[in-house]
């Protein structure tokens, strides 16, 4: 337990010193705000690191008492900065909102047709709630409509060829599950289009 | 563990597994301090706060409403209750938590004065108090991986703590207390609720006394 110990203790320390060190650089307040989480993660790291039962149960009121404590500084900077009155035109007006949603949304898909199927299109059409949640609807809620329609005909085309030619099972398979897959995605991606806007 | 010099005579013990919370003559008398404290903080009225007129011998009394002190006057309660949480345990790791804990209530207690040059010595301290977390917590971390436990009551006299780990712990709790030594403190006691300011200087002086204590005995 030692050995591992020190050999993860020298990779905490180095962390350490890395977050310690862009302390010294950082002048701006918010960001400092943002390196004071990172220090706190190394804190839990290194109880962590014991990997005990005892450690383990440490993690939980660790992890809570710095969250606490990084609320308190993040409610005296909104006060300090006089923020608090700057209300948002959105309720998600979150700057990692507009810039994340491409990659964990398409992130997503990519799993969802993989896994295929209806888990696959369930994984699939969260990854498009999360992007439409995020990036507004206006023009793509028609493509929708009609790609759920174009996979709602292939599923039943799928049907038909199962039962008329037996023989090609496994293409009507391939195209059940492909469609079943759109057909969830698409479904499930209309949540994300349900936010009161004028044109739904 | 009552052999030790600083303890005193055993007071009280609750053998509750491997954690023993007890108290001894020195954790007793720190404890009753904090009670003392938190009385005084619960039932006190803030003074008024008086402004001296430039070039005359005038002056005037500002009126403090009770509504003004009621947020200094819970988080000046709550500090004494994490302090008392931080004197009487008898856990190492639990130490640790509530001077977070302290750090936490000492910010909130600065932060409440309004003033945007208090608050911004409030957001220092914070920054200070939360790096401390670091060290805090990786002396416990050291402890725990070099004696498998981290009760006050087992590692008493044993010697097994390394000293890297008390200089951490003596570290963090130096930046959860370093309230009393900020520069903002001029500002804070003008402040109103200047009362509980007191609670900030108190609690800090108790944790440096606890945590004297513990690096002593283990």
């Amino acid at each position: 337990m030692i050995d591992t110990f020190h050999t993860g203790m020298i990779a905490a320390s180095l962390c350490i010193i890395i977050a310690f060190f862009s302390f010294l650089k950082e002048t701006d307040d918010l960001h400092r705000l943002l390196l004071t989480d990172l220090a706190s993660v190394m804190a839990l790291f290194l109880i962590a690191l014991v990997g005990t039962d005892l450690a383990e149960a440490l993690i939980l009121p660790g992890l809570v008492v710095t969250i606490s404590k990084l609320m308190a500084l993040a409610e005296i900077y909104l006060v300090k900065e006089g923020l608090q009155k700057n209300s948002p035109s959105r309720i998600l007006d979150i700057e990692v909102l507009q810039s994340a949603p491409a990659i964990l949304a398409s992130i997503l898909v990519i799993y969802g047709i993989i896994l295929s199927g209806f888990s696959g299109g369930a994984v699939a059409g969260l990854g498009v709630i999360f992007y439409l949640v995020c990036k507004g609807h206006q023009e793509r809620f028609e493509l929708i409509e009609t790609v759920s329609g174009y996979a709602w005909v292939a599923w039943i085309a799928a049907f038909f060829i199962i039962l008329i030619f037996p023989s090609q099972w496994f293409l009507a398979v391939m195209i059940a599950g492909g469609a079943i897959l759109i057909k969830v995605t698409a479904k499930l991606s209309l949540i994300g289009t349900m936010r009161g806007e004028s044109d739904v | 563990m009552f052999d030790q010099n600083i303890e005193g005579a055993e007071l009280f013990a609750l053998p509750f597994g491997d954690i023993v919370p007890f108290f001894s003559v020195y954790t007793a008398t720190l404890a009753a301090f904090v009670v003392v404290f938190i009385l005084i903080s619960a039932f006190d009225r803030p003074e008024r706060q008086l402004n001296i007129v430039f070039g005359g011998d005038a002056y005037y009394a500002k009126e403090i409403k009770e509504s003004d002190t009621r947020f200094s006057r819970f988080m000046a309660i709550a500090c004494g209750c994490a302090t008392l949480g931080a004197v009487v345990t008898g856990d190492v790791f639990n130490f640790t938590l509530f001077a977070v804990l302290v750090g936490i209530t000492n910010i909130a207690i600065v932060a409440s004065a309004g003033n945007r040059h208090v608050l911004n010595a409030a957001f220092q301290y914070g920054i200070v108090a939360m790096i401390a977390t670091v060290p805090l917590f990786g002396s416990a971390a050291i402890i725990l991986a070099t004696t498998g436990t981290l009760s006050i009551w087992t590692l008493a006299g044993m010697g097994a703590v390394p000293l890297l780990a008390k200089a951490l712990l003596i570290l963090g709790v130096m930046g959860e207390g370093i309230a009393p030594l900020y520069i903002g403190k001029a500002e804070i006691i003008r402040a109103q609720g200047a009362p509980f300011v007191l609670m900030i200087h108190f609690s800090s002086l108790l944790l440096f006394l606890r945590v004297t204590e513990i690096v002593l005995v283990i």
